[in-house]
């Protein structure tokens, strides 16, 4: 673990938040045993329990250097033939478990999605704390974020704000290509830090720039905020007030620590919270966000009465021409041009999807870009270990056709992943009864969405 | 620029063959400009598969079917195979022997399928996507071993990976969410689908599976020429394929197939909740029982039937009813 021990470097950060409840399911995940009996720092005193992930024994504890010293790489126990294996198939264990939590029947969520990504780009942004600085590797992440965000949200729009010397600086206009939005945080000169961050102004420009969406589409804010002071022209709980009343759902990620002001623009807003514990969990909180947000959580704050924001939208599903077509003028900048896509209703040719057709104002998208979110509505079902087999088991995994292992494996047998794990390396899926290799499984879960067997 | 055989990893072609017994049967009939029967097929898709593995010693195989209601692997290369059947190798002593043990086991698994089939009044529907991510999963296995096989022999390369389909049936428009899916994780795999339509009208699902993957859709004029579409549309891998002139697919359709009545559409009615595509206005929303407003549902009905009304909704022609 390298040495950047930002501990000590927290205690000064008084005034801050001690509530940070929210993180433990992030912590069981991944870290959980290993960082647990690290409490560091006096969470309820100096508020700065987010920084020790809001473990309970925190509060037992009070300062970092009286906790006992963990070395948390004693925590793998390597096995009897001294590979670590064990540990590997732990950890493959909590991200069952976790999957498992999660619920598998259709939620409601929201997929046409308008987020507006604020970025901390102040002098505080220049600390070298996260590996090569706070600054670069927000842009990297920020990167990524929007590739992976435009993958699973295809109908989306991203728009970018930099908080920089006190103003909200307009970095890149909502839209819906991603390289568009990609080439907007390309020059990395061009949005060199300095000054102060201002979150009201960042948010009331934020809030402007989406003012004109319709009712049905979600307004989401994400706030990447290394400062640990905002600069603001006026009342900042008002701009929260506005967030509030335009339903806009505000997301934070500090670099830094928590801050009163934002735990209680993501609490009151239906947003998350999180504080970055070192740069694969900041990774983690940034992509969190990626998926559609479920709607129950913005009809618990907005009383439950959701049903106005639904609506019925006619679209239209295109053609696309191929390169060699004959030429035709384009709709959309009177160019001649051979490929494009054809309006189905008034066949119109326009350049590229999704768009409004500029003639008779069909919405034209193509169907993959709808279809892209459809896994999120129909979930494969968690699979269940299989512990013991049956009478005649099948000698091969249903998906990839590779065998089971014949004898089971004797780390399985441990009782407190037993549940999750199978010691015969079986996950059988509920509906269609076939068993499945671990391989399998997570990769069903992960990427593919259809259960092969009932299929 | 120029790289050597050893630089390039090998190939792995999944093959999957659509036997649906009906499809099979229409196209072997007389009435066809050329009529395809299955046994004609296989040969020339063995030649193929030999000629694939031929071209280079680690190129592997997977052979999957899907029949009614079923999809079974019935090859792979990493399979052992056992040397049950009685040929003795004298029959065909001029072989070469790995062929001649690929080929004789896709022939007699081939017909150890077809032979049981039950042969119901109606062909239950054909396990196309089934077979599809199947052949993902399988593929998922081989480009990334995992600490479940053995640490001690060293990884190799992991192989190139690509799908081809050979489809007979029309579209099975209620296998659309699935196959889409499985298209999306095709392409987070990188794994190109090329499809080779046999026999039947263009698929409109299995068109777009090419387009997005980059593969191939090849429908063949003469399908008594097969092998040579075979040998020269898909036997190159895709990197070759980019300096080589390679059929186009002129129009793809990017018609989607509703969730309410599985018919495919060219304008549909999205609900904004969950993006469900119906053929019609509706007022409730079947997957997410979302209640949609009246006044939505009052002017998408004035508007679809007559051109003239509503000019401030800017329809220049009435959606086609279907």
């Amino acid at each position: 673990m390298p040495p950047r021990r930002r501990d000590g470097a927290y205690v000064h950060n008084a005034g801050t938040s001690s509530e940070s409840e929210g993180f433990d399911d992030i912590d069981d995940g991944n870290y959980g045993d290993k960082r647990k009996n690290k409490g560091k720092g006096k969470a309820k005193d100096t508020g700065k329990g987010s920084q020790d992930k809001g473990k309970g024994k925190s509060k037992e504890q009070a300062y970092a250097w009286e906790a006992t010293y963990t070395r948390s790489w004693d925590t793998v126990q390597e096995d009897e033939g001294g590979s670590l294996q064990t540990a590997v198939e732990d950890l493959l264990a909590r991200g069952r478990r976790r999957r498992l939590l999660e619920p598998s029947s259709a939620i409601r969520r929201t997929i046409i999605r308008h987020l507006m990504l604020l970025l901390d780009l102040s002098s505080s942004m220049l600390d070298r704390d996260l590996r090569p600085s706070r600054f670069d590797l927000t842009l990297e992440y920020s990167r990524q974020f929007i590739v992976e965000w435009f993958d699973q949200n295809p109908l989306g729009q991203i728009g970018i704000v930099g908080m920089r010397g006190g103003l909200g600086e307009r970095i890149g206009d909502m839209s819906g290509n991603p390289q568009d939005v990609l080439k907007a945080i390309s020059d990395r000169r061009r949005l060199q830090p300095d000054g102060d961050p201002s979150l009201q102004n960042a948010i009331d420009m934020a809030r402007g720039s989406m003012s004109h969406l319709p009712t049905h589409s979600s307004r989401e804010i994400l706030i990447i905020y290394g400062s640990l002071t905002t600069c603001d022209p006026g009342n900042i709980h008002d701009t929260l007030d506005a967030c509030i009343n335009d339903k806009i759902r505000v997301s934070v990620v500090s670099l830094a620590a928590e801050m009163k002001i934002c735990r209680e623009l993501a609490n009151k807003t239906g947003g998350v919270f999180g504080v970055v514990m070192n740069e694969d969990h900041y990774k983690e909180l940034m992509f969190e966000l990626v998926p559609p947000p479920a709607q129950r959580s913005a009809s618990r704050l907005t009383g439950g009465s959701t049903n106005f924001s639904a609506d019925l939208m006619m679209m239209g599903f295109p053609t696309r021409l191929p390169d060699t077509s004959p030429l035709s003028l384009c709709v959309c900048h009177s160019q001649l041009k051979g490929e494009g896509f054809l309006c189905p209703r008034c066949k119109a040719q326009v350049c590229d999807v999704p768009t409004d057709c500029d003639i008779c104002g069909l919405m034209i998208v193509s169907s993959p870009h709808l279809a892209r979110s459809y896994h999120h509505l129909f979930p494969v079902k968690p699979y269940q270990a299989v512990t013991e087999t049956g009478l005649s088991p099948s000698p091969k995994c249903h998906g990839c056709s590779h065998s089971f292992p014949e004898k089971p494996s004797a780390t399985g047998s441990d009782p407190t992943t037993a549940d999750v794990i199978s010691p015969l390396g079986r996950y059988r899926c509920p509906d269609c009864e076939k068993d499945f290799c671990a391989d399998c499984d997570v990769f069903v879960h992960d990427v593919l969405h259809v259960c092969p067997g009932c299929q | 620029m120029e790289t050597t055989v050893s630089d390039s990893p090998p190939e792995h072609l999944s093959l999957i063959i659509d036997l649906s017994p009906t499809q099979w049967h229409l196209s072997s009939l007389d009435t066809n400009p050329q009529p395809l029967s299955l046994r004609l097929f296989i040969s020339q898709v063995l030649v193929f598969l030999n000629a694939h593995l031929a071209s280079r010693h680690d190129n592997t195989i997977a052979v999957l079917v899907a029949l009614p209601g079923k999809n079974v692997m019935i090859y792979s290369s990493s399979d052992t195979i056992e040397e049950s059947d009685h040929q003795s190798p004298l029959d065909e002593s001029n072989t070469y022997q790995p062929f001649r043990a690929m080929n004789s086991a896709v022939v007699q698994r081939i017909d150890e399928e077809l032979g049981a089939q039950e042969h119901g009044e109606t062909e239950a529907p054909i396990g196309l996507v089934g077979a599809l991510t199947k052949a993902l999963c399988h593929i998922n296995r081989l480009t990334h071993p995992t600490a479940s096989a053995n640490p001690s022999i060293a990884v190799p390369t992991p192989p190139n990976p690509r799908i081809l389909i050979f489809s007979v049936s029309p579209d099975l428009s209620t296998a659309y969410i699935p196959l889409m899916n499985s298209i999306f994780s095709a392409q987070k795999l990188k794994v190109a689908i090329d499809v080779c339509k046999l026999y039947g009208e263009d698929t409109v699902f299995l068109q777009q599976a090419a387009h997005l993957t980059g593969g191939l859709y090849v429908n063949p004029e003469r399908r008594d020429a097969l092998l040579q579409y075979l040998a020269m549309c898909f036997l190159p891998s895709t990197a070759i394929r980019r300096v080589l002139g390679m059929p186009t697919q002129d129009h793809v359709d990017f018609r989607a197939a509703c969730f309410c009545h599985k018919n495919i559409i060219d304008i549909g009615y999205i609900c904004s909740v969950c993006l469900s595509i119906f053929c019609s206005p509706v007022p409730v929303c079947s997957t997410c029982r979302t209640k949609f407003p009246i006044k939505t549902l009052q002017r998408l009905m004035l508007n679809r039937p007559s051109p003239l009304s509503n000019g401030h909704q800017r329809t220049a022609s009435p959606a086609p009813q279907r």
